[in-house]
C-alpha cells in the first residue's frame, strides 16, 4: 500500500495517466453524471464507489468508449480519447471488464486467451504462451479446453480477467470484478491485482465491496446521483460523513 | 372527393385487418424480444378452418368463426410449448443465440407449416361464406362490400377488447408485468410461462380471426399468409417494437398509404410498398415511431 | 477424445480431414457409370454445398443470419448473364464480374445491417432479397423477366462439370479453412459469440462483419455464376425465399458452426430431396420438420451426433 505522501510524489512528477474533464451524460429524463472530473495517476488503484444508480458504472462506460459524453473531453497521457470507439481504446492500452461477464462462450477457455492476444497484436506464439502462462496464473487448468460459456459464474470472470491482461494494458477498467465471486476466486483476483500492481499496472475499481476498496485501492472516488462527493485517501473517504449518507440515506434503484 | 373517401376508408378497414395480426406479433416481441417467423401461418390456418368448417361442415359462419380463433389459440399455445420454452426454460444449448434460434425455428416452422397444408388439403377450393348476405352497403357516396363492414365492424370491438384486456384485468396486468421485467416478476409469483403461453395464445387467436374474417374475400392458399406476414413485420418494426398501440396505429396509417399508392403510383408494386418502408425504416430509425429505446437494436 | 480435442485449430483440423476424404470418395463417383440425370443431381448438390459454405460462414462463424444468400446466387447468375445478352461478353468476363458485382452488393447489403441484430437482421435481408428478385422478375425489358437469360456452358459434358464442381467445393473448403484457422477466424468467431466483448479486446467489429458479408456474398455469386453455367439457364426463381430456406435447413441439418457440416448437410438434403420429390413431393415439409429438431435437440447436427458418436467409441475402446 502507498502512503499520502508517496502518492503525492507520484502526482507531482507526471502527467496523470487518464484525465477526466468535466464529463456529463444524460439519458432521457436522467442526468446520470453531472460534470464529473478526476485524474488516475499512474500506478495507482483507484476505487470507484457510490450507491447503486451514482454514476459510476456510466462513467467507466465513457471512459472505456459504449458512449461518448454529451459534454467534456478524457486524455490518455494527455492525448484526447474522448470518441474513440473501445476497440480503438484498447489498442492504446485501456481495457475493461463487464459487469456481466462477457467471454465467448462456444469456444475453450484457452481460445478466448488466444483470440484477445491476436487482436491485440501478438503473434500466435506468443499469444499461446502468454495464454498457458495466463492459464496456470489464474488457476483454470483444469478448465481450459472447455467451452467457456460452460465454466462457472467465478470462472468465467477469471477468464475475462486473462483476456484484459494477454497484453498488459496501460490502465485496466474493473466493473464489479468481486460480486457474486466465489471467496477463493475474490482471493485469486485480488492477488493478481496486487501483484500487477506492484509492477506499475494502473486500476480503476469500480466496486461495492468495502472491505476488498479498503485493501486494494490507494484512493477513492465516491459518487452520488451522478455528482463526485469525495475523493482522495481511501481512508479519509470512507470516513467522510457524506460518504456514509450517501450510502444510508437511500438507495437508487 | 369520393374517389379520396373511398381510398381512405378501404385503407382504413384493410388497416384494421393488419393491425388484429400486427398486435399479436408485437404482443410477442414485447414478451420474448423475438420475432415469429411462421405468424403468417395462424392467418392460414384461422382462413382455412373458417372455410371448411362453414363450407365443408356447414357449420353456422359465426360458429365457424369462433372455431378459427380457438384453432389460432391452440397452434400458438403449442408453438409456445414444443418450439419456444427452451429459450428460456432449462437448458438450450441454443440460448446463447435465442434470436437466431427463433429465426430459424419460425422460419422452418412456418415452410412445414404452408407445405403440409398444401399436400394434405391443398388450396381450399372455395371461399368461406359472408357473414351476412347484404353485398352492397352504400354509406353516403361510397358502395361498401358488407363483408368487409362487418369483419371491420368485429375488428374494431376485438382491439378495443384486447386494448381493455390489458389494461384492466389481471392477465393482463400480469403481462405488461412479464414484458417489462422477466425476472422481476417471477419474483413477484408471476409465472412467465403460463403468460408467455397466454399471449401466444391470444397472437395467434386474432391473426387466425383475422384471416378468418378475410376468407370470404379471398381464396384461401396455403400460402396466403406470407404477405400478411410480412405486412405485420413492417407494421411492428414501423410501430416501435413492442408497442402495441404503435402496432396499431402503423397499421391504419400502412392501410391507407397502400390504398392511395396501388391507385395513384403502382398497383403491381403495391406489395413491395410495404417492403421498401421496413427497409428505410430499419435503416435509419431501428426503433420506429412509438417504440422504447432498447440497449441495442 | 480428451478434452484437449475441444480446442478450435483441432476441431478445424479434423474438420477438414474428413471433408477431404469424403471429396476423395467422390472422386469414384463417377466411376460407377451413373445416368447423366443422377450426375446432374450430385453437381447441383454440390452448388448448394458451396451455398451452404458461404452461408455458414456468416451465420455459423460470424453469427449473421442473412435471408439472402439465394438472392446472391441469383444476382451472380445475372451478371455475366446480362453481359451476355446485351454485350455478348463471355464468361471470362462475367465470372469476375459477377464475383466482383456480388461482393460489392454484399458489402452495401452488410452497412445497411450493420447495426441490426436478430430478426432485424433477417427481415432487412428478407425484404433486400425479395426487393432483388422481384425487380429481375419483373423487369421484362431489361431481363426477360420469368423467361430467364441463357449463359453459355464452360466445358462439355458433366462428367467434366462434376470433378470442376468437386474441386469448387474443395478449393473453397479449404480456403474458408484457411480463414477460419488464421487470427481473422478468430475474429469472427468472436463476433458471433458476442460483438460488444469482441470490441473491448480491440477487434474491429464493423470491418470484419463487413468482410464476412462480402465474402460470402461473394461465394454465393460465384456459386450462381457456375450453376448458371452448367444448367446454362438463370431464372429469378433461382433467389426464391424457398431456396434460402432449404440451404439454411443445409447448413442446420448438416451442422452449423463448421466445415463438415455443410457440405454433408447440401449433398444428404439435395438427394434425399430428389428421392422424396419421387414419393411425393414431400422434401419441403420433411426438412422443414428435421430443421425444427435439430435445432432444438441437436444444435451442433448430424456432424455432430457423428463425432460424439466417434468420440464414445473410441473412449469404449480405451476401457
Amino acid at each position: 500500500m502507498l502512503d499520502s505522501n508517496q502518492i503525492k510524489k507520484i502526482k507531482m512528477k507526471v502527467e496523470p495517466l487518464i484525465r477526466v474533464e468535466g464529463i456529463s451524460k444524460r439519458f432521457g429524463g436522467n442526468q446520470a453524471v453531472d460534470h464529473v472530473s478526476f485524474d488516475v495517476p499512474h500506478g495507482i488503484i483507484l476505487g470507484l464507489i457510490g450507491p447503486n444508480g451514482s454514476g459510476k458504472t456510466t462513467v467507466l462506460n465513457m471512459l472505456s468508449g459504449e458512449f461518448f459524453p454529451d459534454e467534456g473531453a478524457t486524455y490518455l497521457e494527455g492525448r484526447p480519447i474522448t470518441r474513440l470507439s473501445p476497440s480503438q481504446l484498447a489498442h492504446l492500452g485501456v481495457t475493461r471488464m463487464f459487469q456481466m461477464t462477457r467471454v465467448f462462450g462456444r469456444l475453450s477457455a484457452f481460445d478466448n486467451l488466444l483470440i484477445a492476444g491476436r487482436a491485440m497484436g501478438l503473434t500466435a506464439a506468443e499469444a499461446s504462451a502468454r495464454a498457458q502462462s495466463l492459464i496456470q496464473e489464474l488457476t483454470l487448468e483444469h478448465v481450459q479446453y472447455l467451452d467457456a460459456g460452460q465454466l462457472s459464474g467465478g470462472q468465467k470472470k477469471l477468464l475475462e480477467f486473462g483476456m484484459c491482461f494477454m497484453c498488459p494494458p496501460k490502465v485496466a477498467l474493473l466493473d464489479e470484478p468481486f460480486a457474486a465471486v466465489h471467496p477463493v476466486m475474490r482471493e485469486t483476483m485480488s492477488r493478481f491485482i496486487q501483484s500487477r500492481n506492484q509492477s506499475g499496472q494502473t486500476f480503476l475499481l469500480v466496486s461495492h465491496d468495502m472491505p476488498i476498496v479498503k485493501i486494494l485501492c490507494h484512493e477513492c472516488i465516491c459518487m452520488n446521483t451522478g455528482k463526485i462527493i469525495s475523493q482522495g485517501l481511501t481512508r479519509t473517504v470512507l470516513e467522510d460523513p457524506n460518504v456514509i449518507e450517501a450510502y444510508l440515506g437511500g438507495d437508487h434503484e | 372527393m369520393p374517389l379520396f373517401f373511398d381510398l381512405t376508408i378501404n385503407g382504413l378497414i384493410m388497416g384494421l385487418f393488419y393491425a388484429l395480426m400486427a398486435v399479436g406479433l408485437a404482443m410477442i416481441f414485447g414478451i420474448l424480444r423475438i420475432v415469429n417467423f411462421a405468424h403468417g401461418e395462424f392467418f392460414m390456418v384461422g382462413a382455412y378452418a373458417y372455410a371448411l368448417t362453414a363450407m365443408k361442415l356447414g357449420i353456422n359462419p359465426w360458429f365457424a368463426l369462433i372455431l378459427a380463433a380457438v384453432s389460432g389459440a391452440f397452434l400458438g399455445v403449442a408453438i409456445e410449448k414444443l418450439l419456444m420454452r427452451p429459450l428460456y426454460q432449462g437448458y438450450a444449448s441454443w440460448s446463447i443465440v435465442k434470436d437466431e434460434y427463433a429465426v430459424v425455428v419460425t422460419f422452418a416452422l412456418s415452410l412445414f407449416l404452408i407445405h403440409f397444408v398444401d399436400k394434405v388439403i391443398g388450396p381450399s377450393p372455395f371461399m368461406g361464406p359472408s357473414l351476412v348476405s347484404t353485398q352492397r352497403i352504400a354509406i353516403g357516396p361510397i358502395m361498401l362490400n358488407g363483408q368487409k363492414i362487418i369483419a371491420a365492424g368485429i375488428s374494431i370491438s376485438l382491439l378495443c377488447g384486447l386494448a381493455l384486456f390489458i389494461k384492466k384485468s389481471l392477465w393482463g396486468r400480469q403481462i405488461q408485468a412479464v414484458a417489462q421485467n422477466r425476472f422481476g416478476s417471477s419474483l413477484a409469483g408471476i409465472d412467465p410461462v403460463k403468460t408467455t403461453s397466454i399471449i401466444f395464445a391470444i397472437s395467434g387467436m386474432l391473426a387466425a380471426l383475422s384471416g378468418a374474417l378475410l376468407a370470404p374475400i379471398m381464396n384461401p392458399a396455403p400460402d396466403i399468409g406470407s404477405f400478411p406476414a410480412l405486412k405485420s413485420f413492417i407494421i411492428v418494426v414501423l410501430g416501435g417494437i413492442g408497442s402495441i398501440w404503435g402496432s396499431m396505429f402503423a397499421a391504419l396509417l400502412l392501410g391507407v398509404s397502400e390504398s392511395f399508392f396501388a391507385v395513384y403510383i403502382s398497383y403491381d408494386y403495391r406489395d413491395a410498398f410495404g417492403l421498401f418502408i421496413l427497409v428505410a425504416v430499419l435503416i435509419f430509425r431501428p426503433h420506429g415511431l412509438a417504440g422504447q429505446k432498447g440497449r441495442g437494436a | 477424445m480428451s478434452q484437449i480435442e475441444n480446442l478450435w485449430s483441432r476441431r478445424l483440423a479434423r474438420d477438414l480431414k474428413c471433408l477431404l476424404l469424403l471429396c476423395a470418395l467422390m472422386c469414384f463417383v463417377p466411376l460407377l457409370d451413373l445416368s447423366p440425370y443422377t450426375l446432374g443431381i450430385l453437381i447441383i448438390g454440390f452448388y448448394f454445398a458451396l451455398m451452404a459454405l458461404a452461408w455458414n460462414l456468416l451465420a455459423g462463424f460470424t453469427g449473421q443470419f442473412s435471408m439472402a444468400p439465394a438472392a446472391f446466387a441469383m444476382i451472380g447468375g445475372y451478371i455475366p448473364a446480362l453481359l451476355h445478352f446485351h454485350l455478348g461478353a463471355s464468361l471470362w468476363l462475367g465470372i469476375p464480374a459477377a464475383v466482383i458485382g456480388s461482393a460489392a452488393l454484399g458489402f452495401l447489403l452488410g452497412t445497411t445491417v450493420l447495426r441490426l441484430k436478430g430478426p432485424y437482421l433477417a427481415l432487412t435481408t428478407l425484404a433486400f432479397a425479395e426487393i432483388a428478385r422481384v425487380f429481375i422478375g419483373n423487369s421484362h425489358e431489361f431481363t426477360r423477366g420469368d423467361q430467364g437469360l441463357n449463359l453459355p456452358t464452360l466445358m462439355d459434358g458433366r462428367i467434366a462439370y462434376y470433378y470442376f464442381f468437386l474441386a469448387l467445393v474443395v478449393l473453397m473448403s479449404a480456403l474458408i479453412f484457411l480463414l477460419m484457422r488464421s487470427k481473422y477466424g478468430g475474429y469472427l468467431l468472436a463476433i458471433r459469440d458476442d460483438a460488444d466483448a469482441a470490441e473491448s479486446r480491440g477487434i474491429p467489429v464493423v470491418r470484419f462483419k463487413l468482410f464476412a458479408f462480402t465474402i460470402s456474398s461473394a461465394i454465393c455469386g460465384f456459386a450462381g455464376c457456375m450453376y448458371g453455367s452448367f444448367s446454362q439457364l438463370v431464372s429469378p426463381e433461382l433467389g426464391l425465399l424457398q431456396q434460402t430456406g432449404l440451404i439454411i435447413s443445409m447448413v442446420v441439418i448438416g451442422g452449423i458452426g463448421s466445415i463438415t457440416g455443410p457440405v454433408l448437410g447440401a449433398l444428404l438434403v439435395y438427394l434425399s430431396s430428389e428421392w422424396l420429390r419421387d414419393v411425393g413431393n414431400i422434401q419441403l415439409i420433411v426438412f422443414a420438420l428435421l430443421v425444427m429438431i435439430f435445432a432444438r435437440f441437436f444444435r451442433t447436427g448430424l456432424w455432430g451426433i457423428f463425432l460424439g458418436i466417434y468420440a464414445r467409441f473410441k473412449s469404449n475402446k480405451k476401457n
